[in-house]
């Protein structure tokens, strides 16, 4: 049945059927600034004299050139030349034009008109096109800093996803081969379908073809299921939901991504992406490596340390060892040395936790004032030679952390505050609120940092050069401390007004609520 | 010690262990038997007349934990768990099933007895029957519900005094957050840590000289709370 224009149905309207709405719009612009160009001149001609009439109209043209393309402009240039015969040229108000040398200038106009405007749109296309290729080269950039900077395969799998969603422009799922958990797990988006992530493992399997497939999931939304290269499995597989197409809409839109992703895949793999990625794979494999080495071996260690330390503690109390100073002081060095293998050997077992990645913290609801009392509990034998100054405000908010995890940054924050003090002084601790964080600083009246140590302090196994030779350590307390506390949200910070000038050293911690809020909640 | 030397069972797997908690024991005036696997630990357990038990986890046969259940099924003689792991999580779990008090390897010998003297003090007060517990300056009277510090009588909400009594039933002993949370807010809250730090603070405010500080309720971070050893039971009653 033939569709009957509405009465409602503005000329505009019937335009935009007509001609596309972008063209219409134009279109609509073109007759509104001849208008208002015919109208300026129309006032203007009462007070002065006016240049040729027809070279202003010019302006209108280049203008929709340039703004709306090259179609508009041609209705700017027709309309331009008939208001200049219809409003200003003798006899007036007709399109009949008495000079002939007036006639021979609006053809002019009209020639110079057009090649202007022709001109005007290809240089703004120019433009756009320098413009898109500097966000591709800029995307690009990104993405090879993204890839240099990568320690693991998930940060190049996140570098790959984030590009190649760029580049087609729409959210695409990447499936890294050989996932974390074992089965293949959507970065980026990961509301993928069971069905798409059939195909996914199918793909990834090389049970289908290479060239990918499409997918129908439950919402009647295609899915597009593609290997990011067809050289090599490493780089994955995409899952990009296409929409709702029709068999030849399905067709063209495919064969438009597929474009898309050969070139994106051709500039990943110049990149030497793969290599990256087995790179990246090396590293985790020997690290893991390293720390269950580390960890297999710190257990063994700890058995015998475990008699030896418990032989030495019955020593020391013996009465005929205590009774005879020279033995009591013989033991109390195997005691003490055998407590110091032991803090060791609980660092590096800390260490491998951290790069493990098994650690996650269990968080609870802590006060502040707990986690300093244990801190300085567990260690109490490593403060004989100083004074504690503890100073928490009672109104100090509860905070939500793992206080195990806290507990051990703030004891080794400690350990080294004693280590690096000289005897005798004081160990200040101060709880604070700051700008919506909670700040627990521990001061020590010790070596300081000098700005070397400060550069390197996060470093793990960093020793200060002055200390290397004179005082026993791993360098491993500061970075556990550190790892500890960003695990929590938190941030730790080190200061020092210079060297033997004292060690300032924060934790900071993220407040959420404050106790009067939890107060109301538990009260009875 | 007064009493009679206490009988102690140490079960550990490695000879060495045993040989300095003997030694240490002894010193201390403990009688000391040794069992090195749990089977052993079981049948000794049941043969003879124990006080105390020192249980380490990791045994060749069975493990610590089971031994625990076993021993619990028919006794309730004080526990104490040697282990390497030193993780919350672990001592929760064994602090549920039973045991009195957790020591993470290695430990010195002097902590060890402190805390066996403590469960066993706990032993001789619950056959005494004693609704009594002072520690330090506080005293509370599990029989009248009344809590007194020094000799002021002291005005807690029913919470707080819930907190003390579960807490008093077992002095010097580590209550769970999560049994805390069970017994005074009941089961629905028992993942709201929350409360319970709130009511313990404002406890702490009531009970201890510097409630940063405290002397009295003490904190076992990332477990739970558990009170002081109470004093020594030989005090007079005079209120």
């Amino acid at each position: 049945m033939p569709r009957l224009p509405s009465p409602s149905e503005t000329a505009i309207e019937r335009l935009r059927a007509a001609v596309g709405p972008s063209r219409a719009g134009g279109i609509v612009g073109a007759l509104v600034l001849v208008t208002a160009i015919t109208i300026t001149l129309e006032v203007l001609k009462r007070f002065v004299e006016l240049p040729p009439i027809i070279i202003t109209y010019l302006i209108p043209v280049l203008i929709v050139a340039i703004r709306w393309g090259f179609v508009p402009s041609l209705v700017a240039t027709v309309t331009g030349a008939a208001c200049a015969a219809f409003f200003f040229y003798r006899p007036g108000y007709t399109l009949y034009v008495e000079d002939p040398a007036r006639r021979l200038g609006i053809l002019i106009f009209a020639v110079v008109a057009v090649v202007a405007a022709y001109l005007a749109v290809r240089m703004r296309r120019e433009s756009e096109n320098v413009r898109r290729r500097e966000k591709e080269i800029g995307d690009l950039y990104a993405f090879s800093r993204r890839l240099a900077a990568g320690h693991s395969t998930a940060d190049i799998f996140d570098a790959i996803q984030q590009h190649l969603s760029a580049v087609v422009g729409r959210k695409v799922a990447l499936f890294e081969p050989r996932g974390p958990a074992g089965r293949p797990e959507p970065i980026g988006e990961s509301d993928v379908p069971q069905g798409v992530r059939a195909a996914v493992a199918a793909v990834i399997a090389g049970r289908a073809e290479a060239a990918g497939m499409t997918v129908g999931d439950d919402h009647g939304d295609l899915w597009l299921v593609h290997p990011v290269s067809s050289k090599t499995p490493d780089l994955g597989v995409v899952a990009i939901d296409l929409g709702s197409q029709t068999p030849e809409s399905e067709k063209e839109i495919r064969a438009r991504i597929e474009a898309m992703l050969a070139d994106a895949t051709s500039t990943i793999e110049q990149i030497g992406l793969a290599h990256a990625i087995t790179e990246v794979r090396m590293r985790a494999e020997s690290e893991r490596f390293r720390d269950a080495l580390i960890g297999s071996v710190s257990h063994e260690l700890r058995t015998p340390l475990a008699s030896i330390l418990g032989a030495a503690t019955v020593l020391c109390d013996a009465p005929a060892v205590a009774g005879e100073p020279r033995l009591a002081a013989l033991a109390s060095v195997v005691r003490e040395e055998s407590e110091r293998l032991n803090n060791e050997i609980q660092n590096l077992l800390d260490a491998t936790r951290i790069t493990g990645e098994a650690l996650q913290p269990k968080l609870e609801w802590a006060e502040v004032a707990d986690v300093v009392n244990t801190a300085l509990e567990r260690r109490r034998g490593r403060f004989a030679a100083h004074a504690i100054a503890v100073e928490l405000p009672p109104e100090l908010p509860l905070v939500q952390v793992d206080a195990v995890l806290i507990e051990k940054a703030l004891g080794q924050i400690l350990a080294n505050s004693a280590k690096y003090s000289p005897p005798g002084t004081t160990i200040r601790i101060r709880g604070c609120m700051e700008g919506g964080e909670l700040a627990l600083a521990v001061s020590d009246e010790g070596a300081g940092l000098s700005t070397e140590d400060n550069a390197h302090l996060g470093e793990r196994f960093f020793r200060g050069r002055r200390h290397i030779q004179s005082t026993p350590g791993s360098g491993l307390g500061f970075w556990i401390a550190n790892a500890f506390v960003a695990a929590n949200g938190g941030t730790i910070e080190a200061t020092s007004r210079g060297e033997n000038k004292g060690t300032t050293v924060t934790i900071r911690l993220p407040v959420t609520a404050n106790v009067e809020q939890l107060e109301s909640i538990a009260s009875e | 010690m007064s009493d009679p030397a206490p009988n102690v069972l140490v079960v550990d797997d490695e000879v060495q262990i045993r040989r300095f908690l003997r030694s240490g024991f002894e010193l201390d005036g403990y009688a000391v038997s040794e069992a090195e696997n749990g089977r052993e630990a079981i049948r000794a357990a049941t043969l003879k007349p124990t006080d105390l038990i020192i249980l380490d986890l990791a045994l060749p046969d069975l493990d610590g934990s089971q031994v625990l259940e076993r021993i619990r099924s028919w006794s309730n003689v004080p526990i104490i768990i040697l282990s390497v792991k030193s993780s919350e999580m672990e001592k929760v779990r064994l602090f549920e099933m039973g045991a009195d008090d957790y020591v993470t390897k290695p430990f010195g010998m002097a902590e060890l007895l402190a805390r066996s003297k403590v469960v066993l003090r706990r032993k001789a007060r619950a056959t005494t029957g004693d609704s009594v517990v002072r520690i330090d300056r506080l005293k509370i009277d599990l029989a009248a519900r009344n809590v007194f510090l020094d000799d002021e009588r002291l005005t807690l909400t029913p919470k707080e005094y819930r907190l003390l009594q579960v807490l008093a039933q077992y002095p010097g002993n580590v209550v769970t957050h999560q049994e805390l949370l069970k017994e005074i807010w009941g089961l629905p809250h028992i993942n709201d840590t929350h409360y319970l730090r709130i009511v313990v603070r404002k406890l702490r405010q009531k009970i201890e000289d510097n409630p940063n500080q405290p002397r009295i309720l003490l904190t076992e971070l990332g477990v739970g709370y558990r009170l002081a050893p109470p004093n020594e039971p030989a005090e007079p009653a005079a209120h």
